[in-house]
């Protein structure tokens, strides 16, 4: 049983590092490296499921490091009661207010796909399109982006493929067109998802962090970064996809039929959404915390009966849990000073922050191809801040800077069939295969890579202004 | 894995689900399994002569933990109808989730009457058919199996119908980002 044995591996590496003391190394900061060892090696191999070890995480903190803990009573170690936090500086990590933030995105998704508001964005974000291939390729990996900027990436791509499959057929069979659609839609998908705060759960993971640091990140700061890193790579990855793809068909006959629902609940429903969506984007002018807005759908919908129990039920509560674990295995690695000690290993002072930036990103490309997005960020960032936190770099703007590079370029790792679920859905419809999908992977992550360094080290400076 | 779930059930999904063809006349028979031939990637397909030999598929299928999700009978049997198998298939709880369609030229009204109210017919084939009008019979009554034994669709998204189980997918959280 392999799984048995990464299970076995994992819990030797939770306590390894316990065995060994030293000075700089204090008990807590060495438990706490035990957690993310075992931690990092189940979220890779996967013996249980990711959620699961995040809640482990949880638990295992709640044990091993909280104020009154079991484990460091019996244990009786030297632990600086100052640095324990109480237990429910861990638990509330599940209702974090960037996951809070979360759960209004997930309740306006649930509640916009109840009554078609999905397909019928597309259908007249489209239309402009005419019958042209080349401009309709553009107008779908838009639409797609746009979609899963505010939705599961996930979902939007298993929607816009049922939507658009029975336009895919009706091309010729030889024509390249069809490989370029159906691989503008996982792309769209996963580009769209950098776009906005709760985009797609990295996002997530970089603002937690950063908030855990001190650094608040708004909703309209996030896009304000994001939205032109995802146009500009959208528009690149259009032009590779026609570059590779060249469309044979002359004219496209589109027929999305459908009305926008025009009842009283969907009337409803469009205002929640619509005010919700627009005071999210103007944080800046208002000063209300995305995370109060979002309460506004997440207590508003279910009043206005427009939220079941039903749906409740089946929002995806442990994408929620899995950002939760991270967060608050992220609070133990600063809280305890291993974050600091990590940073001591190396000599940092010779690199220059570009050249930091460039190395964290590159990385995070590298892994999301192969692991989870969030799981690849969950990973990264916490490493990341500790250098701010330990003076290595200044100040909370290249920390924002650094940690947001992270997050979207964990978006770009989209070579393989598993690096994404959109990937799964796309390689399974059977209209594109693997090398097709690897080579624009490999395209989309070199491109991805340089234009987040650019924006990262260039552009994004000058549109942030951080009070220290 | 960011999608370990559906590498793991990509490994399992290769012919897990069976399909039963019940079919006396040998030539008929083999018309039937060269025109499910674009199923078989993804299904076991399972061809019997009589009704025996179906029940120990039945038995066979049931120890290699295949589901049965479709049966293909042909009405007029020797000693027996399709009918009356189907009917049996319908009162075993095993098989009782399983499509059940009648592929016949000569079913009286009676018989008609039973296999829709007693065996949960689905779908009522008469010979002669087309290989087109028969894949497209399977093709909806698998992709009504999927849906309803809420089996992850992700793996039939090809062979089956396509936009109906993407929309299955976008609706259920059956896979999210992670």
């Amino acid at each position: 049983m392999k799984r048995t044995y990464w299970v076995f591996l994992g819990l030797v590496l939770l306590g390894l590092p316990s065995l060994f003391h030293s000075e700089s190394l204090n008990p807590a900061a060495a438990i706490t490296m035990g957690l993310f060892l075992m931690a990092g090696l189940f979220w890779v191999t996967a013996p249980i499921p990711i959620y699961a070890t995040s809640l482990l995480v949880i638990l295992l903190q709640l044990v091993l490091l909280s104020k009154n803990a079991p484990g460091v009573q019996y244990f009786s170690f030297p632990y600086p009661a100052e640095l324990a936090p109480s237990p429910a500086v861990f638990t509330g990590t599940l209702a974090h207010p960037i996951l809070i933030l979360f759960l209004g995105g997930f309740m306006i998704a649930t509640v916009a796909v109840k009554f078609s508001l999905e397909k019928n964005l597309v259908r007249i974000l489209l239309a402009p399109c005419g019958s042209s291939p080349r401009l309709l390729l553009f107008g779908i990996l838009l639409a797609t982006a746009l979609l899963s900027a505010f939705m599961s990436n996930t979902a939007t791509t298993a929607m816009m493929v049922a939507m658009l499959l029975p336009v895919l057929s009706r091309l010729t069979a030889d024509d390249p067109l069809r490989i370029a659609l159906a691989l503008a839609i996982p792309l769209g998908a996963n580009l769209g998802g950098m776009a906005t705060p709760i985009g797609t759960p990295p996002n997530a993971v970089a603002i937690g962090a950063l908030a855990s640091s001190g650094i608040r990140l708004d909703f309209g700061q996030w896009m304000l970064m994001a939205v032109p890193l995802t146009l500009t790579s959208l528009l690149l990855g259009g032009l590779c996809l026609l570059a590779l793809y060249p469309p044979k068909a002359k004219k496209i006959d589109l027929q999305i039929p459908g009305r926008f629902d025009r009842t009283g609940s969907a009337v409803l429903m469009y205002l929640v959404t619509g005010f919700t969506i627009l005071l999210w984007a103007t944080e800046s002018l208002h000063g209300v915390p995305s995370t109060v807005t979002a309460f506004i759908p997440v207590a508003l919908l279910p009043a206005l009966g427009l939220i079941t129990k039903e749906d409740i039920r089946s929002i995806s509560w442990e994408v929620l849990w899995l950002v939760a674990g991270g967060i608050s295995l992220g609070i133990s690695l600063e809280k305890t000073g291993l974050a600091t000690w990590i940073v001591g290993l190396i000599d940092w002072q010779t690199l220059p922050f570009f050249l930091l930036v460039a190395g964290f990103l590159g990385v995070s490309v590298l892994l999301a191809n192969f692991l989870s997005h969030t799981v690849t960020t969950t990973l990264l960032v916490p490493l990341a801040l500790s250098l701010g936190t330990s003076g290595v770099i200044s100040g909370p703007g290249e920390m924002a800077l650094i940690a947001v590079s992270i997050a979207v370029a964990s978006s770009f790792g989209m070579s393989l069939p598993i690096s994404t679920p959109p990937n799964a859905i796309a390689i399974s419809t059977g209209a594109v295969n693997s090398p097709q999908m690897f080579q624009l992977g490999v395209v989309m992550a070199i491109l991805g890579s340089l234009l987040t360094w650019f924006f990262a080290t260039w552009l994004w400076p000058h549109l942030l202004s951080f009070n220290q | 894995m960011a999608t370990s779930f559906i590498i793991q059930s990509m490994n399992r999904a290769p012919a897990s689900l069976a399909i039963l063809c019940l079919e006396d006349e040998r030539e008929v028979l083999k018309a039937i399994i060269r025109d499910l031939a674009p199923f078989e990637e993804k299904f076991r397909i399972e061809p019997a002569s009589n009704v025996s030999e179906a029940r120990e598929i039945l038995v066979e299928l049931k120890r290699g933990g295949h589901p049965l999700a479709l049966a293909l009978c042909d009405h007029l049997l020797p000693g027996t109808t399709g009918t009356e198998f189907l009917v049996e298939l319908n009162k075993d709880p095993a098989t009782q989730p399983a499509r059940k369609v009648l592929i016949t030229a000569h079913a009286g009204l009676q018989e008609t009457i039973q296999a829709v109210n007693e065996a949960g017919l689905n779908y009522y084939i008469s010979k002669p058919w087309t290989a087109e009008q028969l894949q497209q019979v399977v093709r909806d009554e698998l992709t009504a199996y999927i849906l309803q034994q809420k089996i992850n669709p992700i793996h039939y998204l090809a062979i089956l119908n396509t936009p109906q189980l993407a929309q299955a997918i976008a609706t259920s959280n059956l896979e999210t980002d992670t």
